[in-house]
């Protein structure tokens, strides 16, 4: 017989209150392969674990049931503790009597007969549990950073420190992402170029860091300790190796488009580096502008460039780097609120412009040299509207979400104005304001004890009224409808996740959520893990945040990845699908169906039936164990049921379900 | 052409394969002592080729035979219409058998008598090595006089109750002979779930509960891989209307999904046993 114990626990009056955990216990020990049942008041505690060592002792119990918490709390808790008993760390299930039956019933005599149920269901299971055995998996001590914008650079730095080598790919010519266009940054209102610039400097300098600007993840295999990654280096035309970053070039470049980092209120030439304090600070040509590469003619770069720098025919190159882990910081982009809002002109007035380009405009940096002036006529405003929510907290036509920064960058917005143009007028239109943040409600007092007008009220229309633009709205503190004449309006719109971030995440085979926000493991306690072992999560890839909340984030996942390289090598889950050689037909409807790329189609030598009994080699899945998070998806998909999940085989369920109808 | 120009050349060509020792059977029909019947034939001389038939009475579809004899020594020659190729591909696709070994002799189909043919959407082959005549000029697709889904429209078209009921006399008179799963060109475990014991979910015995976990379970594991041959129909000694199971489900995937035709080539994935990233997932 099995010689199962059951131990259940009262969780101080958590489960005691709500289930009779006395009878729940007597019950347990009339149960088949029952040998011993008690109860207790705290069975994780030192004194709760010591009385469960004991009996195993005493009793020679070879399975466990506790019925406690939910096993997402404690069931590793219990595992560990078997290992010492020298039992299977497998044979143990939890009933969890707690978050399902405790804490959702109210009737005491009905939640204790489901509790029992529970535990007959656990009894039934572990009954049929198999010892199972993780196996170890060697680490390679490399971390892989995908984006480098701040989180990406303080999660490349922190780790880099560490003593680790990192990889840090960024798809623009230039790392820094969205900072390096702000001005200013609240609360502090410190320069936002100088706290980062000298971070991107740190990042090219790190002996332990290979930055890759302009490049791009193409390809990613492999599972936790151990990927391989395919990067796309885009053809830059320039010899970075020999390039001094001299800007020769770029001055007499004779194409000229909008330049997207100055949000189109400048041009920049073909061949450019994002900003002047760029990092890399090397230009690349932009091939969908160069004449040179569209047109054959021109060639003035090559001319100019003294060291011989210049090459038309570079192409893109692809290459393989092996990692242990992978942190992903690919941030965000600011909603197309021209596509959502029709009311606010659909883009049709200059004057309209939203928060980034107003960065761009006050920055002393930014192509106007910090004037802040209207796009249309080079004047200076004298009254400013800053429209908050655009896109955000708008399930209609925007995001359903708050982007979380912009109340604080609107009011910095406005401290920002009140400090370039006298006697400015500066509407804010809000739904709310949120400052939950160090210094934030401070910051927004001030603000508004420097003037600025806030009215409660989303903005329904902008319209033209000569030169000026009229922003209607419901001040819905007044109840009345308000006009504001402006010769400014700002926009504050939704944070987006950046364009291609699903596509990374599918690769990485980590979870979007229907936002397209990469999902952490946990929202509360695995904030910045992903369900996939070994891919972590920094900045606003995983949601809107500002700076600091980024820059926390970022420590805490190179704390993990940290953590992660430090071992030389890993335990592996051992419950995870297995195939049954014999039963497998080689369909391979497994394959197709596994989320994680964990099954490939191996071969076996093996007699086949309908063959005259010759010996062939015949295709079998194959189960990767780095790869398998034990899902489930195949034992689903594959007909046969060739192949199983080690600790939840299909008859152990069965088993349980089997276990409610007695 | 008619019948016996075609069983001619079909003849000719078995034979001439035969001679050559280049295949070490031809797959087709011959003749049964029913003037309305025929049965696969496996013809293995230039002598055994001349027994070869074809005419409206080549019901039966021919694919299934290759798994039994998935690893043969030399290549096998087949005789396939639009069913036999579709069931071709799917097999491959399922790793049943590998094309090198096949010499596939693509026959342009005009339908046989079988009720299934008049809702058959691929007369043409599509997968051959050689067509032993000219393709019909309508195209693969030709136009069908009955509708893709004809059983599943008819059982669709009936009440909740009436649904039930049909289902209820349906499997009331299967007697669980699994005629169909062997007809099945997709149905290619080592071990299929009906001749396991003790599974826990599925009993042996002969009842309603049973047959019907039965026949569910069939079709779902046929479901997004069939081909609509209709073999299964074919097989049922019951006569038992089977193909309205997986014609259902492809009208549901059709709607879901759009077009959804498997067996048209040898590398297109299962629609429900596919993870992909853009899956459709708005009921969640
Ligand atoms: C108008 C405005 C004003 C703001 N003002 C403030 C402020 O004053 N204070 C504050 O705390 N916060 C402010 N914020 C918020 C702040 O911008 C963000 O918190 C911060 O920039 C997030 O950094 P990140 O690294 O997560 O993302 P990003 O800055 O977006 O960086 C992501 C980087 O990843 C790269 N990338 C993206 N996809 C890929 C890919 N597939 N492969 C390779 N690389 C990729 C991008 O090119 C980019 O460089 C403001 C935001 C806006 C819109
Ligand atoms: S359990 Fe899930 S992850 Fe593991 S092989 Fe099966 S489908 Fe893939
Ligand atoms: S689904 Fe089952 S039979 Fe098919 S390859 Fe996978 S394990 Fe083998």
């Amino acid at each position: 017989m099995s010689k199962v114990g059951v131990f259940v626990c009262h969780c101080g009056t958590n489960i005691a209150a709500a289930v009779d955990v006395v009878r729940a216990c007597e019950a347990a020990k009339s149960m088949p392969g029952v040998v011993h049942a008690a109860e207790y008041k705290y069975m994780c505690s030192e004194p709760g674990q010591q009385m469960i060592l004991d009996a195993i002792k005493e009793y020679g119990l070879k399975r466990i049931v506790i019925a406690s918490c939910s096993p997402r709390m404690h069931e590793t808790t219990f595992r560990k503790m078997l290992k010492k008993s020298g039992v299977n760390e497998y044979l143990i299930e939890i009933a969890n009597i707690r978050e399902q039956v405790a804490w959702v019933h109210d009737d005491k005599e009905k939640a204790t007969e489901k509790a029992i149920d529970l535990i007959r269901m656990a009894v039934a299971k572990v009954c049929r549990d198999e010892p199972l055995k993780s196996q170890m998996i060697p680490i390679t001590k490399r971390a892989l950073v995908i984006g480098g914008g701040i989180a990406g650079i303080q999660a490349a730095l922190d780790i880099a420190d560490a003593g680790h080598e990192v990889t840090l790919v960024e798809r623009e010519p230039s790392i820094g992402g969205r900072m390096v266009m702000l001005d200013k940054t609240f609360p502090t209102l410190d320069c936002s170029a100088c706290i980062s610039t000298p971070k991107m400097v740190d990042v090219s300098a790190h002996p332990n860091i290979r930055l890759l600007a302009y490049s791009e993840v193409a390809k990613v295999e492999g599972y936790i300790g151990n990927f391989t990654v395919t990067i796309r280096q885009k053809a830059r035309y320039v010899n970075h190796d020999i390039c001094t970053g001299c800007g020769a070039c770029s001055e007499k470049c004779p194409a000229k488009v909008p330049s997207a980092f100055n949000k189109g209120l400048s041009k920049r030439p073909a061949i450019y580096t994002l900003f002047p304090q760029a990092v890399p600070a090397k230009p690349v040509i932009d091939k969908d502008s160069c004449i040179k590469l569209k047109s054959g003619k021109c060639g003035v770069c090559e001319k100019i460039c003294p060291l011989g720098c210049i090459n038309y025919e570079d192409e893109d190159m692809e290459f393989t780097e092996d990692f242990g882990a992978i942190v992903t910081a690919t941030g965000y982009q600011t909603a197309d609120w021209a596509q959502m809002y029709d009311e606010y002109g659909a883009g049709r007035f200059p004057d309209v412009i939203d928060g980034l380009t107003f960065e761009r405009l006050v920055n002393a940096s930014g192509p106007t040299e910090g004037h802040i002036v209207r796009p249309s006529d080079g004047t200076e405003p004298k009254t400013i509207s800053i429209i908050k929510c655009v896109g955000s907290r708008d399930p209609k036509k925007g995001r359903a979400y708050c982007s979380r920064a912009c109340c604080m960058y609107a009011a910095k917005h406005a401290r920002q104005i009140f400090g370039k143009i006298e006697g400015v007028r500066v509407f804010i239109f809000y739904i709310d304001v949120r400052t939950p943040g160090k210094g934030y409600e401070e910051f927004y007092d001030k603000t508004r004890e420097d003037g600025a007008i806030y009215v409660r009220g989303r903005v329904s229309r902008i319209y033209k009224e000569g030169d000026t633009l009229i922003c209607q709205a419901e001040d819905s503190l007044l109840g009345k409808q308000v006009r504001v004449k402006s010769d400014l309006v700002i926009l504050e719109t939704a944070m987006e996740p950046a364009e291609g971030s699903a596509s990374v995440a599918g690769m990485l085979g980590a979870a979007v959520d229907g936002d397209g926000w990469l999902t952490e493991a946990h929202p509360k306690l695995r904030p910045v893990e992903t369900q996939v072992g070994g891919v972590f999560l920094a900045g606003v890839c995983q949601g809107p945040k500002d700076i600091p909340d980024t820059v926390s984030q970022a420590s805490a996942a190179a704390a993990k990845v940290i953590g992660l390289l430090n071992k030389n090598e890993m335990e592996s889950s051992p419950m995870i699908a297995s195939v049954e050689a014999d039963k497998c037909s080689g369909c391979s409807a497994c394959e197709a169906i596994c989320p994680y790329k964990a099954i490939t189609m191996g071969e076996q030598p093996g007699r086949e039936a309908g063959g005259n009994s010759k010996k062939v080699m015949r295709p079998i899945a194959v189960v990767n164990a780095g790869l398998c998070q034990g899902c489930g998806a195949c034992t689903v998909a594959c007909r046969t049921g060739a192949i199983d999940l080690l600790g939840y085989r299909n008859r152990q369920i069965l088993e349980e379900v089997d276990a409610l109808w007695v | 052409m008619n019948y016996t120009e075609k069983t001619k050349l079909i003849q000719t060509r078995a034979a001439a394969l035969l001679e050559a020792g280049e295949v070490s059977y031809v797959l087709g029909w011959g003749a049964t002592r029913f003037a309305d019947k025929t049965r696969a034939r496996f013809a293995r001389s230039p002598e055994e080729a001349a027994t070869l038939v074809y005419n409206e009475h080549c019901t039966q579809s021919l694919a299934k035979y290759l798994v039994d004899d998935r690893w043969p020594e030399t290549r096998i020659a087949i005789l396939a219409r639009g069913c036999e190729s579709r069931a071709i591909n799917r097999m491959i696709r399922d790793n049943q058998i590998r094309r090198e070994n096949l010499l596939i002799l693509g026959l342009p189909c005009e339908g046989t008598d079988a009720e299934r043919c008049r809702s058959c959407r691929a007369h043409d082959p599509v997968v051959y090595d050689e067509l032993l005549w000219e393709p019909n000029s309508t195209g693969a697709a030709a136009a069908a006089e009955l509708s893709r889904y004809y059983r599943a429209d008819a059982v669709d078209a009936l009440s909740a109750a009436e649904k039930k009921a049909y289902w209820d006399d349906v499997y009331a008179r299967c007697i669980r002979c699994y005629a169909c799963r062997n007809a099945c060109p997709v149905c290619s475990c080592r071990e299929c779930f009906v001749d396991m014991h003790r599974t826990g979910f599925q009993g042996k015995r002969h009842s309603a509960t049973d047959n019907q976990t039965f026949g569910v379970t069939r079709a779902f594991h046929v479901g997004d891989r069939c081909i609509e041959c209709g073999e299964c129909e074919r097989a049922c000694p019951m006569g038992l209307p089977i193909l309205a199971q997986t014609q259902k489900i492809l009208k549901e995937i059709e709607a879901l999904a759009g077009d959804y035709e498997q067996g048209l080539d040898a590398a297109q994935d299962n629609y429900l046993g596919a993870f992909d990233l853009d899956d459709k997932d708005d009921f969640m």
